[in-house]
């Protein structure tokens, strides 16, 4: 998008939601049982320090873990 | 953790896409997933098509061929395919400064490898996660929209469209070609919205 294409008067926060909400990434919000709107818990390498419980180490981390000793 | 109400649902949805490619990096798809994925039905946006895409993907994949495709592309016989690892994109090594820089910046903000895991944390599963979680304020109060710029820059803008379209194009990939080309559409938004904010 270049400049000529934002709204005069707007601030570019409200720029950034209009681009945002014409983008189609709502289309994802019905799955978001299976994706976003589950109980969270942690899958890939980080977790919060204070609460790291549910983290579960997959195969593939380990893996890649040990690919990285090469 | 804060209130769902307080976070903007426009960034909810980026949260969710993060969080669904983070998902499906870190390890294949279960039945449930795909069942889930297969019901998508995207609108007439570049992220509507490659949802549509996925959708037809998951409908023709089971957790059988989506593991194969997972070891063949990630973890193979020694290597996979592809190395995920920021770090391997931008040095062509692991473990090298990229991954130091990730980690005085998960410091910073807050973010810490849960106890037992000794694997690097630039793997595009994890820095995925971080971003769905600094969104959603999982970690400390929902991060500014100018410090997720910062992270996104230094972190995830500076080779993971590279490492998606590698995966769009790869030869083990099937199911995970449509992954691929939902995380280069996404980047490729989150790029020019993180601009249009600057």
């Amino acid at each position: 998008m270049n400049k000529d294409q934002r709204k005069p008067g707007k601030s570019k926060t409200a720029q950034r939601r209009d681009f945002l909400k014409l983008a189609g990434l709502g289309t994802l919000a019905g799955a978001a049982a299976a994706t976003g709107g589950a109980p969270r818990k942690a899958e890939a390498a980080t977790a919060k320090p204070a609460t790291s419980a549910g983290y579960r180490e997959t195969e593939h981390v380990k893996k890649a873990y040990e690919r990285s000793r090469f | 953790m804060a209130q769902r109400e307080e976070i903007l649902e426009e960034d909810q949805y980026r949260a969710h896409f993060y969080r669904l490619l983070s998902r499906l990096l870190v390890r294949a798809p279960d039945q449930d997933l795909l069942t889930q994925l297969s019901t998508l039905n995207g609108d007439d946006t570049a992220i509507g098509r490659a949802l549509d895409a996925l959708a037809a993907a998951a409908r023709s994949a089971t957790p059988d061929t989506t593991t194969d495709e997972y070891q063949n592309l990630f973890i193979g016989i020694g290597r996979g395919e592809l190395v995920p690892f920021a770090s391997y994109y931008l040095t062509g090594f692991l473990n090298e400064k990229p991954l130091a820089r990730l980690r005085q910046d998960m410091a910073t903000h807050g973010v810490a490898r849960a106890d037992g895991v000794s694997e690097p944390e630039d793997h595009i599963a994890s820095v995925c996660e971080m971003m769905a979680g600094f969104i959603l304020g999982d970690f400390d109060a929902p991060m500014p929209l100018a410090r997720q710029s910062e992270f996104f820059d230094r972190h995830i803008g500076n080779w993971a469209g590279r490492f998606f379209e590698d995966l769009e194009n790869a030869k083990s990939a099937d199911f995970y070609k449509a992954v691929g080309a939902l995380g280069r559409a996404f980047l490729e938004i989150e790029t020019t919205a993180f601009q249009m904010a600057a």
